[in-house]
């Protein structure tokens, strides 16, 4: 998943993009508003995490311009103002959530992965599709109740695919969404995670998780089990 | 006296009365005055006939020839009456009118003069009489004294009196209603700048107008002009003082955040939880009075009500978004015309904290209520705001203890009872009340209740 973090603070920017890093999220970052909305205009986003006082330009107004240009991915609202004037304001112009600093970092990984997973349309915290189970939160996959290691790569894969379950998502979409801005983007290094993935999940080619639509890209194929 | 279209015309009334008592007295005495003279002048004629027409008898006494020149003193009760006493106040000649009457004797003037006298018939007929004493000449060369004495009744005179006085007071009267008619139209005319100010004023309270009008008199440009300055001052104070506010509080947070930030990146260990409490802790104080006071009641006045609708369907709206996942039913009750008379961030605060609050702790129901808190006048009612839940509610012990924090704040528990401390503080501000109990749908409810503004704390109270 790729994020870009709007803040105008570098301590705290540095900060955060470090601790996404960490969670596994590839981070795109803007100090001012103007290179903020750039991004949020131009680069493959899949939520934005944005501070409400920045120079240049408001990040209500960036939330507007964003919402405005038809771009439809969470906007997570990260404010030092915590009245609800404020609050409320911040929601309307199109933001889905709000932090309020200071904040644990906890929070706003809890707040960004429940806004990433209902981006997808699941409602609950642990997506089941048939046997198999994503934990978010805990970044966990299991099949049949049999938690499956897998190296932080082929989770950020499977976490994508699945929070898309039933979308077809090309390589490219893949490789721009998961990896850092300096990696090699090379295709084929994908095909090989993938591979992966299916030995992992499916060792006796049984459930057949991700299914390979030929020059299209790839699809998380089993049904949702929205109940779960 | 309160009004003062009511002293002006009370005022007003007071003067007219002087004026036109004073000059009823004074026409009324220069008429009875004149009317006695010309009564008199009168009297003093028929005297003077008496004295020509009078002529010795052949009984050598003085009498009077049978007809005389004034009719009425040959027709019987005609109020003209005449009569010639010799020294002995015995009658020697009685008008023919005074038959059965009899003429008072009164004061006998002097040898020679006249007197005018004012007495009464036996039936208490107020009369007018003049005697006069004369020495009279006979043909023998002889001088024998005589009283003549003429008198009228005042009957007429008084009745014509009584007559000019009903007409003097009519017309009086007449003409004082029309003045105090005029007057009080004057008065609405002269007064009618002042209401529309008044008018104006009131629509300012409303929120309808933002500025008093330029279309005044040039007596009262001033006042308005100061007035507005008042209002725009008042206004930018409140937004200037708000924004700086912000602006402390915005600056000082950042710099927490990139400090836990910086202070969790490297350090797990108990150190680095015993710094983030106090973080926490300068958190909430910057959350607790950093927020920007209510505004005083007097700001209120300037400030246009909030329509409490509006702005509780923005919260529920926003409300859903961040509650998505456990998706309470909202359910919303307020009266259409219920504004509230104060800030609308303040307004805000208070159901914005509740509602967040009720949504946190509710199983899947929450209801805002908010009505009149006395009657239905949209300016001076006051706002009933409850906030119920179907959660687990809060024991009446634990409620007090709730409402303590706020006041103290470093015993707080970050994250918990802020909101709630922070309503309870607006709701004062307003001279209000917080109160929390069980609702009927299991959970707690929450009531705020805002006085009328008219009962609200004054700044210098």
């Amino acid at each position: 998943m790729r994020l870009l973090v709007i803040e105008d603070d570098a301590t705290l920017l540095q900060s955060l993009t470090t601790k996404l890093v960490e969670s596994g999220f590839a981070v795109e970052q803007a100090a001012d508003g103007k290179e903020g909305l750039y991004y949020a205009l131009e680069y493959p986003i899949d939520l934005a995490i944005v501070d409400l006082g920045l120079p240049e330009m408001s990040g209500l107004d960036i939330i507007r311009e964003v919402r405005k240009q038809g771009k439809s991915y969470p906007v997570l609202i990260l404010t030092a103002r915590d009245r609800w004037q404020d609050k409320v304001d911040g929601l309307e112009a199109g933001a889905d959530d709000y932090v309020v600093k200071p904040f644990h970092f906890e929070e706003v990984s809890a707040r960004v992965n429940a806004l990433l997973r209902r981006s997808g349309g699941w409602a609950s915290s642990v997506m089941t599709a048939g046997p198999v189970t994503l934990d978010m939160s805990r970044q966990e996959l299991s099949v049949n109740d049999a938690q499956i290691e897998l190296t932080s790569f082929e989770y950020k894969i499977i976490e994508y695919l699945m929070v898309r379950a039933g979308q077809v998502i090309s390589k490219t979409e893949l490789t721009e969404r998961l990896y850092d801005q300096d990696f090699e983007r090379d295709s084929n290094v994908i095909e090989v995670f993938i591979g992966r993935l299916r030995k992992k999940l499916d060792p006796d080619n049984s459930i057949k998780p991700i299914e390979t639509l030929r020059g299209r890209g790839y699809r998380f194929a089993l049904e949702r089990d929205q109940s779960g | 006296m309160s009004s003062l279209s009511a002293r002006l015309l009370v005022s007003v009334s007071v003067l007219l009365v002087l004026f036109f008592g004073t000059t009823i007295v004074v026409l009324d005495t220069a008429f009875r005055k004149a009317g006695e003279q010309a009564q008199d002048d009168i009297l003093d004629g028929h005297l003077m006939a008496m004295l020509a027409a009078a002529e010795p008898t052949e009984a050598g006494v003085l009498g009077m020839p049978p007809d005389m020149p004034e009719p009425r003193f040959s027709n019987i009760g005609s109020g003209l009456y005449a009569e010639i006493r010799d020294d002995l106040d015995a009658v020697v000649w009685r008008s023919r009118s005074a038959l059965g009457l009899e003429v008072p004797v009164g004061v006998v003037p002097d040898d020679g003069n006249h007197l005018f006298l004012d007495e009464a018939l036996a039936d208490g007929t107020p009369l007018r009489t003049l005697s006069l004493a004369v020495q009279w000449e006979f043909p023998d060369g002889e001088l024998r004294p005589y009283i003549f004495k003429v008198a009228e009744s005042l009957d007429s005179f008084n009745a014509q009196l009584s007559k000019f006085r009903r007409q003097l007071f009519g017309w009086f009267g007449l003409v004082a209603l029309i003045m105090l008619l005029a007057i009080s139209i004057l008065m609405r005319r002269l007064l009618k700048p002042l209401r529309r100010m008044k008018r104006e004023i009131g629509e300012i309270e409303e929120g309808k107008r933002a500025s008093l009008s330029g279309q005044l008199p040039t007596e009262l440009v001033g006042v308005a002009r100061n007035m507005n300055l008042l209002i725009d001052s008042e206004r930018a104070r409140s937004d200037r003082y708000r924004f700086t506010l912000d602006n402390l509080a915005h600056s000082l947070k950042t710099p927490l955040a990139a400090m836990r930030a910086l202070l969790n990146e490297r350090d797990k260990s108990d150190f680095a939880g015993r710094y983030n409490e106090q973080i926490d802790r300068m958190d909430e104080i910057v959350r607790y009075q950093l927020r920007k006071p209510a505004a005083s009641a007097a700001e209120n006045l300037v400030l246009a009500p909030v329509q409490v609708g509006n702005e509780v369907k923005r919260l529920v709206d926003g409300l859903h978004k961040v509650y998505i996942d456990k998706n309470p039913a909202i359910d919303v009750h307020v009266d259409d015309d219920i504004r509230f008379r104060g800030d609308t961030g303040d307004f805000l605060e208070l159901a914005g904290n509740l509602l967040d609050n009720a949504c946190k702790w509710c199983d899947h129901e929450v209801r805002i209520t908010i009505e009149a808190a006395v009657d239905h006048d949209a300016v001076a009612s006051g706002m009933l705001l409850r906030v119920a839940d179907d959660g687990p509610g809060i024991p009446a012990d634990a409620a007090d203890a709730l409402l303590q924090r706020g006041t103290r704040l470093d015993e707080s528990t970050p994250g918990h009872g802020i909101g709630l401390a922070i309503v309870k503080d607006i709701a004062r501000s307003y001279g209000g009340v917080l109160t929390i109990g069980a609702s009927d749908l299991g959970g707690a409810e929450i009531t705020v209740t805002i006085p009328p503004i008219s009962s609200q704390p004054r700044p210098d109270a």
